[in-house]
């Protein structure tokens, strides 16, 4: 049974959210202050975490990032502002997704917490390789030469993503639904800040990418194998 | 001369300069002529006496050595005549140049001997008629001015004096002394001269004087205009500098108080509407929390519906719904809130407008199942992209499209693309009630509905239109509406193809090609 922390200060929001999330199966730990969170994170370890962003104590975002530090745990940010600031500034902190309160409905949560819980793309199996960059997806690694390469499950699932199929471009919209599971979004914020955070990471020059390719206009793909 | 006269009606100092030049241009042209029309009849008649008071003591002379000649013999007369012309010549202190002419006055009996003659070749047919008539008629001295003629060379201004010689056995003969005017003319001349510089100088110094004069009144002037303009542009904390204590000071420390009761008043009302704006936004962003909760309780509810009685059970369905159309007002109020506090931006992104529209339609499927015979694409490209907000694009599309199938009473819906170079245009077509004149007007109108009485069959906000509208202008597009009563309605989404470029034409005109003034006017 997946533990999922919940943070957030409006404390009938937080019961709601549990009563629906424990109904659907998931074991529920609630936080109601941005400066306690760390603490409940250690002692607890949860499978996923739902964060706000508005929150007493410390923000939202400064907690993902002291959570990111530590742990490459799924977050998904909960966002009473819509505002593009907030959401680009959550998904630089490290989360992996966000929500907009209020949400669309409570499938669509439960769905992007399942998707977020669950591995994506677990037709693939064995070893992957893309540039200099090796992919053990059965082990969940990522190698360049004998360097291990940490990422966020997240991000492990977008490279393998691109990687199955090398010569494909993926559209962000293809990209959204095969990775994030959304049926359908316009919202491609999510896949470039994504796309930038990977880079950042597997690439030489971030700046000149050689290993996720932007084709412009269209999306991206797999550099070619060195 | 149409920048002279763009010159002319932009500055106070050109007026004032060139009506003072024009106005004393006149008065020195006055003046002047006054002053060259006396100073040349005095030295004319100061000439003219002198002249005459020389003429005449020469005519004396001659009378009287022609007189002694009474005896001599006619050479030595002749002799004599040569000397009293040689004397006449040389005569008087002046410069002026003067000539003797001696002619015979014709009679009928002709003389042997020939006394006509004339000094340096000055020729006798130069003498103007009419003094030899007078002369010949009357005893005393005559004058008048005349051209005399040398035997080459051009004429010579002159006063010609002239009286009777009585030459001993010779007859009666005429004795011209012939003062040459050129003395006189250069020194009139030189007198208009120097009036005309005088003059000329005159104009220049007053036109300089005026500039100077305008400049310090149109500075200032100038300065207040230049500030008011950059008060036009926002900038409200301008003000005139104001040291002296004269009528522009005044009109300074006016313009002063004015612009601060503006920059105050406007003050208020930024600070006013920012509040506003501000509540708005707040108001809407706390709401989210509860709604968020109250969506998942009523959820929760709704899933549990199958066990209620059937009025709890109904009653759960409406509150689901109605939760919903609370959202989706409160996310309009929010859009709304943010265009009027223009802090509404644009986050373009290559896309196809086709596919787009396709996904749009394919949304809508149930609805257009249940309510019309059918939606209909056409477009000229397969393809069709465009770099736009796609976000605020779908919504835009989304919006059109339940409109139409709010109004098309089961009609046929049709969605034309075309795109030009610049422009990409969504013509989104139906044939049910339509518009009139005056609905068209408010169309775009915040919560404003075209027939009241109308059940509110999709539940929309009232605001998709105008949200539309205002997402198409911060692409610098347009979104135009067309309608007829009964005819349907036409609304054509134009915009340019690289988003903050502008729009030219109109691929899709908003009258459809199907349509024609005049037939429905019949």
């Amino acid at each position: 049974m997946a533990l999922i922390m919940v943070v957030d200060d409006d404390l009938d929001l937080a019961e709601m959210l549990g009563i629906v999330l424990t109904s659907s199966g998931f074991d529920v730990d609630l936080v109601n202050r941005g400066d306690e969170a760390l603490e409940v994170f250690r002692n607890n370890p949860p499978d996923l975490v739902l964060l706000d962003v508005m929150l007493p104590g410390i923000d939202g975002i400064e907690v993902c990032k002291l959570i990111r530090n530590e742990s490459m745990v799924p977050i998904v940010m909960l966002s009473a502002k819509g505002e593009t600031l907030d959401i680009v500034r959550g998904l630089e902190a490290g989360a992996d997704d966000y929500m907009q309160k209020p949400f669309r409905d409570e499938a669509e949560l439960i769905a992007r917490i399942r998707t977020r819980l669950r591995r994506t793309n677990a037709d693939v199996t064995g070893m992957l390789s893309i540039g200099d960059i090796n992919i053990d997806v059965t082990a969940h690694e990522v190698m360049r030469g004998a360097t291990k390469i940490t990422l966020t499950r997240l991000e492990f699932d977008l490279l393998v993503a691109l990687a199955k199929d090398p010569g494909r471009v993926f559209t962000r919209d293809a990209l959204l639904s095969e990775v994030w599971g959304y049926r359908h979004s316009t919202d491609t914020r999510l896949v470039n800040v994504h796309v930038q955070r990977l880079r950042s990471k597997i690439e030489h020059d971030p700046e000149h990418p050689e290993i996720v390719m932007t084709i412009r206009g269209v999306g991206y793909k797999a550099g070619g194998s060195a | 001369m149409n920048g002279l006269r763009f010159a002319f009606s932009r500055s106070i100092a050109a007026k004032v300069i060139t009506s003072t030049i024009l106005l004393s241009l006149g008065v020195v042209w006055l003046a002047g002529s006054a002053l060259d029309s006396r100073l040349s009849d005095g030295i004319r008649s100061v000439n003219l006496s002198s002249s005459i008071a020389e003429a005449r003591l020469a005519f004396f002379n001659a009378q009287y050595q022609l007189a002694l000649t009474q005896a001599e013999k006619p050479r030595n007369r002749l002799q004599s005549l040569a000397d009293i012309i040689v004397e006449a010549t040389s005569q008087g202190l002046t410069e002026q140049v003067r000539e003797v002419i001696i002619v015979k006055t014709p009679t009928k009996n002709p003389s042997k001997n020939f006394y006509d003659m004339s000094s340096n070749g000055a020729r006798s047919d130069s003498i103007p008629k009419d003094l030899r008539v007078k002369i010949q008629k009357s005893s005393d001295l005559q004058y008048e001015y005349g051209k005399l003629r040398y035997a080459s060379g051009p004429g010579v201004d002159s006063l010609f004096v002239g009286n009777r010689l009585d030459i001993p056995n010779g007859g009666r003969y005429e004795m011209y002394v012939v003062f040459s005017l050129a003395n006189q003319s250069s020194t009139i001349a030189l007198i208009q001269n120097s009036l005309f510089f005088t003059g000329f100088a005159l104009i220049i110094l007053i036109a300089l004087i005026t500039w100077l004069v305008v400049r310090q009144v149109v500075r200032p002037v100038r300065l207040a205009a230049n500030v008011a303009q950059q008060f036009t542009q926002g900038n409200f904390s301008l003000r005139l500098p104001i040291n002296s204590k004269d009528e522009l000071a005044t009109l300074a420390n006016s313009f002063n108080e004015m612009a601060a009761s503006i920059e105050q008043q406007i003050s208020r009302l930024e600070n006013l509407s920012r509040v506003q704006q501000r509540f708005v936004s707040d108001v809407s962003h706390e709401l989210r929390t509860p709604l968020t909760t109250l969506r998942m309780a009523s959820e929760v509810i709704y899933n549990h519906r199958m066990n209620f009685e059937p009025p709890v059970a109904r009653s759960a369905e409406l509150l689901v719904a109605q939760l919903d159309r609370f959202e989706r007002l409160l996310e309009d109020l929010l859009e709304v809130s943010r265009f009027d506090a223009e802090v509404a931006v644009l986050e373009p992104v290559e896309f196809d407008v086709t596919a787009l529209i396709k996904r749009c339609v394919s949304d809508l499927g149930v609805d257009a199942d249940e309510k019309t015979s059918g939606i209909s694409l056409s477009s000229e490209n397969e393809i069709v992209t465009i770099t736009a907000d796609i976000r605020r694009v779908e919504r835009i599309m989304r919006n059109l499209l339940s409109n139409a199938l709010d109004h098309c009473d089961g009609t046929q819906i049709e969605i034309q693309i075309s795109a030009t170079e610049a422009e990409v245009a969504v013509g989104v077509r139906d044939y049910g009630t339509g518009l009139d004149q005056a609905s068209l007007i408010r169309v775009f109108d915040r919560f404003w509905r075209a027939d009241p009485s109308r059940a509110r069959v999709r539940g929309g906000t009232g605001l998709g239109l105008s949200i539309a509208l205002e997402d198409a202008r911060l692409h610098n597009g347009e979104l135009d509406a067309w309608g007829r009563p009964g005819k349907g309605a036409h609304f054509v989404l134009t915009l340019p193809r690289i988003a903050g470029g502008s729009i030219q034409t109109r691929p899709i005109k908003p009258t459809p090609k199907d349509f024609h003034e005049e037939t429905f006017y019949q």
